[in-house]
């Protein structure tokens, strides 16, 4: 096996996770594209950790696996305190740094 | 032979489950795809031959994250009409997988760029003990600082959703 393949399915992953950030407004397809990039990530990581032949690729995959549990926590308690207010999921409803006004013109 | 089956096994549930992810409407069916494509992502590890990481990612990413993820989907219990309503979706994802496509060519010519092919098979590689080894050795600082921020956000996600206090 080459690493190609590999190389190739952690690209289309990243994209498709950038996609999904970028096309869809309901906030959790937005939480799982971020860790699908992430992920992703990680993948290019291992696949390099099996082409160096060394074992300090998978520490650092190790250490990025933590800090994706990291952000998941994070990210899903913003998404329970986003709905507890609004009771809603949609991205455009929280656009209060975007300092629009009623009529949504940039202020 | 049977790596290469293997493998377009895995990327097809993968890519399956993350287009499912990124297209479904219904949060709780795209995080049926986002564990599925997590799932084969520890198949893949462990067709880099790197039986730890496919432990760690199984316990880790699937065990918790996503099991956290579909909890708080199903506590959140968002009605049909709580979702956004996104009458152009598919028009909005081809046009942003048009403006991405040039990046992934990029990105994948760069990575194919730097590889060399796989190394031998040594004894020991991806094992436990390897890792471990390497974790303690030049990775302890990190690995240290992980577990500082691992407590941070344990704190920080108990304090962003908590109950306001009257």
């Amino acid at each position: 096996m080459t690493p190609e393949p590999f190389l190739a399915l952690a690209t289309l992953l990243f994209c498709l996770g950038l996609v999904g950030i970028v096309s869809r407004r309901n906030l959790f397809v937005v939480y799982m594209s971020a860790e699908l990039m992430l992920t992703s990530v990680s993948l290019m990581l291992a696949t390099f950790a099996r082409v160096l032949g060394s074992g300090d690729g998978a520490a650092m995959v190790l250490l990025m696996i933590a800090v994706i549990a990291a952000e998941a926590a994070l990210f899903l308690a913003i998404i329970i305190q986003l709905h507890r207010g609004r009771k809603t999921l949609d991205s455009d409803a929280f656009a209060v740094l975007a300092q629009r006004d009623e009529e949504g013109r940039d202020a | 032979m049977l790596e290469n089956s293997l493998f377009a096994v895995l990327a097809l549930i993968m890519l399956g489950g993350a287009v499912a992810m990124v297209y479904l409407r219904q949060t709780l069916y795209g995080a049926f795809g986002f564990l599925c494509a997590m799932l084969a992502m520890a198949g893949l590890f462990a067709l880099l031959e790197n039986g730890f990481l496919f432990l760690a990612q199984i316990m880790v990413a699937v065990g918790a994250v996503v099991v956290l993820s579909l909890m708080v989907i199903v506590s959140v219990n968002a009605k049909d009409e709580n979702l956004p309503h996104e009458p152009y979706k598919l028009r909005w994802i081809l046009f942003s997988a048009a403006l991405t496509l040039p990046f992934g060519i990029l990105l994948y010519r760069t990575l194919v760029h730097l590889h060399r092919g796989f190394a031998e098979s040594t004894e020991g590689f991806g094992s436990l003990q390897a890792v471990g080894a390497s974790l303690f050795q030049q990775w302890v600082l990190p690995f240290e600082i992980v577990s500082v921020l691992l407590l941070a956000a344990m704190l920080g996600a108990i304090v962003i959703a908590r109950k306001e206090q009257p």
